[in-house]
């Protein structure tokens, strides 16, 4: 298997082109035509052409539904599992190689119900992930299900113990200690692009909450819903503030309008660790005599 | 007199009487004299503090064969007043507990700080017994409580002659204590001293010339090591390159992640407390695809709560080492007591079909050695390795030649990783390419010219999810061709001890092997001859290799420390030949009685399971928490 030239690191021109090789073919997408996560895909796509980043050096985690497929539909190394987890098994791979650009991809669904208990302590932890959850209301993949942030916007008197309010995605982020919460609209996907390039530079944990409208289930949160109520935040808002991030989050509210950019990111002092381990020759050597002489 | 041959067990009240801070400073001593301890049943609660706790320990000149039986040749109770349950009989829980299984013309030394217990009963039998007011004298003559265990300690060794000069103690205390100061060394020795002259006044008052038993050191150029199971599977992840360990507390796997996050970053890896047991495992896959040797250590319950993601190991083929050390279930079960109730779950926990090796260890070596071979096969066939110790053998320890851990290089197999000069750059690379032995070239990710597409759901050769029916089936083949290759290269037929032909068979798995030996000698001292067939492979389970074995025996006696004898149901369902079986499931270990009684009972009545170990209610009520 061994090819007579030994190939080094030859810096690969990087062009939007390079994320379609090793990838399912357009035609082949298994998404609804006018899915939000089209806007996703081509915004992460134009992020990572602008950060020259190798699709050799990314790892895409992809969630559990309509979200998870991204990672196919886009070169780079991927991986799926369970439902709730990709952002265990991003921290795991990240913890393994720092080098890598670790990106977890997933659902309102997969994040906020059954990988909320993943989602709290990720943000804790604060590795150096970047999560886009492409939040559209409801379970697509399982025919139109409510999700935990179905019913955004509707009135108070149709809420109840089977159908509860939305969930505020940002706020959780905010209490649980990201270093990184923002959120784009993948109506706006060059928009949404500069948010993912800031989000993938940032040194922690990126939590980016992108509007991602199902044409199919959502009939209530929809493309022209969002353009009516989205708004950039403010250009005098000071990110690193996070009284600031919580007040900016609370007039929005008030408004009934939804904030578009980076609302919070602090820069968490970090210690940073090297690659563990890997090819048999860095583990060579390992002497567990000074352990043994412990136990005599 | 009986020399370097006794049982001792270290008796009191969890956390507060230092049962456990006791025999690890005789283990260790011993040890070092050169003697050989086993200790392979704890008795603790689930409770943190005020419960009955005990710890015996064997010490012999010659390697035991197993823990043997309940009986005891020294009680050492440490309890000074007792278990509130048994308040109208202060300084008995221990005694009450466990004289029963003293030997004629064994010893009792007990705390008398409370005063005196009536014990004519035991010295009807012979018990010598030795009242040590050993809390009195560290409170009040010295001043420091803690010291009431060297107390006890010194007088101890004066019952055995055992360490006249105190070389043994002062070198030992000398390391533990050297950090804390001279003065606190000093108060130990002393308390040690102190203990010593108890006793040497109360055989002198007896008229005793001595207690019947004396250890006598015998050392040995050969270093040896007291280690437990857990201790011995953590060194074998390491020396077998294992980098990236993560757990969430459970008992009595908590220790794996102790060491692990003590340890593992002086050998550049790293050890995460997942917030979960899936977040343990998940992150530990994540790591594994990354490149790097990854293993989870857990229990019975969370081993249930790792189950979705057997199948994603197995269906995306990351290689990760599943440790569990089983305790009692189902559910929460008895957390603090061992059993044999995982093989279920490790060979068939999972939905749909999910290739995965299953080995057990069944010695404190074993549990070194066998996890080397566990981290190569993960490595090999890219699929869940499931590592099956229990309570006694990952708590237990025993004294073991440190050559065990040194004499062999380990070879670290990664054979089946592609590196960057393999790949030719053209996309042609395939992560799961259909090979002959369903082995396929595996990637890391970040290596220049390929990437990887891994799937939990069903996916072509290069990663991307199919339902196609010829895909389906080409990928279900290959994966199960990987278990083919297993048994034809690497399975190992079980051990056997002694000749199977026309006699009946011992059939056991994991811990129980020293059991089973001691069994086997004993049942040979009655006049029956039995073989022993031990299996540290049980999955997929080696039926080429295992059946022209079993099916020379008359008769198989599974013994096994479960209730339905799941092994035995596995034999029974690969090798079609009918098994038998012994089964205890009270919490107790499994002793070399219980399993003479139960053979014994098979070859007389023919009946086909023994549910064995009816003991009698404990005399103290046992107070423990949820």
């Amino acid at each position: 298997m061994t090819d007579a030239t030994t190939p080094s690191r030859v810096s690969q021109k990087i062009s939007a082109k390079v994320w379609e090789e090793n990838a399912v073919p357009r035609h082949r997408i298994q998404w609804c035509p006018g899915c939000g996560d089209f806007g996703v895909l081509a915004g992460l796509k134009m992020a990572l052409t602008k950060l020259e980043v190798t699709p050799y050096e990314v790892l895409l985690i992809g969630g559990i539904g309509c979200s998870g497929q991204i990672r196919n539909y886009l070169n780079g190394n991927g991986f799926h599992g369970t439902h709730g987890g990709a952002l265990a098994y991003a921290l795991g791979a990240k913890m393994a190689n720092p080098g890598l650009t670790v990106i977890a991809l997933a659902g309102d669904g997969d994040t906020f119900a059954i990988g909320v208990e993943n989602f709290v302590h990720v943000c804790r932890r604060d590795p150096a992930v970047v999560l886009i959850i492409m939040d559209n209301g409801v379970y697509g993949l399982t025919k139109g299900q409510h999700s935990p942030t179905h019913g955004r916007g509707m009135d108070i008197r149709e809420w109840s113990e089977e159908a509860p309010p939305p969930f505020a995605p940002l706020r959780l982020a905010l209490t649980a200690g990201a270093t990184f919460v923002a959120q784009s609209f993948s109506g706006d996907p060059r928009h949404a692009a500069e948010i993912y390039a800031q989000a993938l530079q940032h040194p922690g944990f990126a939590v980016v909450n992108d509007f991602s409208p199902c044409v199919t289930y959502n009939k209530f949160n929809t493309y022209d819903w969002y353009r009516e109520r989205v708004e950039d935040v403010p250009a005098s808002h000071d990110p690193s503030d996070f009284q600031a991030a919580w007040e900016l989050l609370n007039d929005f509210d008030r408004r009934g309008r939804l904030p578009l950019g980076v609302v919070y990111r602090h820069p968490r002092p970090k210690k940073a660790h090297g690659r563990l381990p890997i090819w048999p020759e860095e583990l060579q050597g390992a002497d567990i005599r000074p352990l043994l002489q412990m136990m005599r | 007199m009986t020399v370097n041959r006794l049982k001792i067990l270290v008796g009191g009240v969890q956390l507060r009487d230092g049962v456990v801070t006791v025999t690890d400073i005789l283990g260790r001593i011993f040890t070092r004299a050169g003697l050989h301890v086993l200790a392979m049943e704890r008795g603790y609660a689930s409770t943190i503090y005020g419960a009955h706790q005990f710890d015996p320990l064997v010490v012999s000149e010659e390697p035991p064969v197993s823990w043997g039986d309940p009986r005891l040749d020294i009680l050492v109770a440490l309890d000074y007043d007792s278990n509130p349950d048994a308040r109208e009989q202060p300084n008995r829980d221990t005694i009450l507990r466990h004289g029963r299984y003293l030997v004629d013309g064994g010893v009792l030394l007990y705390d008398s700080s409370t005063g005196e217990v009536p014990v004519e009963p035991l010295e009807r039998r012979g018990i010598k017994v030795f009242p040590v007011p050993a809390r009195t004298i560290a409170r009040d003559e010295l001043k420091l409580d803690v010291v009431k265990n060297m107390v006890a300690v010194g007088a101890l060794f004066r019952v055995l002659e055992f360490d006249q000069d105190g070389t043994w103690l002062r070198q030992l205390v000398e390391e533990r204590f050297a950090r804390k100061g001279a003065q606190v060394v000093d108060l130990n020795l002393r308390a040690a001293r102190r203990g010593r002259e108890v006793v040497e006044s109360i055989l002198a008052a007896r008229g005793w010339p001595g207690s019947g038993y004396r250890l006598q050191p015998r050392p040995s150029a050969e270093p040896r090591v007291l280690i437990s199971g857990n201790e011995a599977l953590s060194l074998g992840a390491i020396a077998a390159g294992c980098r990236f360990y993560a757990g969430y507390p459970i008992t009595p796997a908590s220790a794996i992640l102790e060491f692990m996050e003590e340890h593992l970053p002086r050998f550049g890896g790293r050890a995460l407390q997942g917030q979960n047991e899936r977040e343990s495992i998940r992150a530990a896959i994540g790591a594994a695809l990354a490149g790097v040797r990854s293993m989870v250590g857990t229990s019975g319950p969370g081993l249930s709560l790792k189950v979705e993601e057997f199948g994603v190991a197995g269906m995306t083929e990351v290689p990760v080492v599943i440790v569990d050390t089983q305790r009692a279930g189902p559910s929460t079960g008895m957390p603090t007591k061992s059993e044999q109730g995982d093989l279920y779950l490790s060979i068939f926990g999972g939905h749909g079909e999910i290739p995965r090796i299953v080995l057990a260890p069944a010695t404190q070596e074993e549990c070194y050695t066998l996890m080397i071979e566990a981290h190569n096969l993960a490595d090999k066939y890219q699929c869940p390795v499931f590592f099956l110790t229990d309570l006694n053998l990952s708590e237990g320890r025993k004294t073991v030649p440190e050559a065990v851990f040194t004499q062999h290089p380990v070879t670290i197999d990664r054979s089946t990783l592609v590196r960057e000069a393999d790949l030719r750059r053209d996309g042609a690379y395939r992560r799961f390419a259909l090979t002959p032995t369903g082995i396929s070239p595996r990637l890391v990710p970040g290596t220049v010219g390929g990437v990887l597409k891994a799937s939990g759901s069903e996916h072509d050769e290069r990663g991307f999810v199919s339902t196609d029916p010829a895909v389906r089936k080409a990928m279900m083949e290959k994966r199960a061709r990987k278990m083919e290759t297993f048994l034809r290269e690497d399975a190992r037929p079980p051990r056997v001890v002694g000749s199977v032909d026309g006699r009946p068979a011992l059939v056991g798995w994991g811990s129980t092997l020293p059991v089973l030996l001691e069994a086997q000698q004993r049942l040979r001292q009655r006049g029956v001859e039995v073989a022993v067939v031990h299996f540290s492979y049980l999955w997929p389970f080696p039926a080429a290799l295992a059946k022209p074995v079993l099916e020379r025996a008359s008769v198989l006696i599974a013994v096994e420390q479960n209730f339905t004898g799941q092994f035995a149901d596995v034999i029974q369902a690969c090798c079609l030949l009918p098994v038998r079986r012994v089964v205890k499931y009270n919490g107790l270990p499994l002793y070399p009685a219980d399993v003479v009684g139960g053979v014994e009972h098979i070859l007389h009545t023919g009946e086909s399971h023994v549910r064995i170990g009816t003991e009698a209610p404990a005399p103290v009520k046992v107070s423990e928490g949820g």
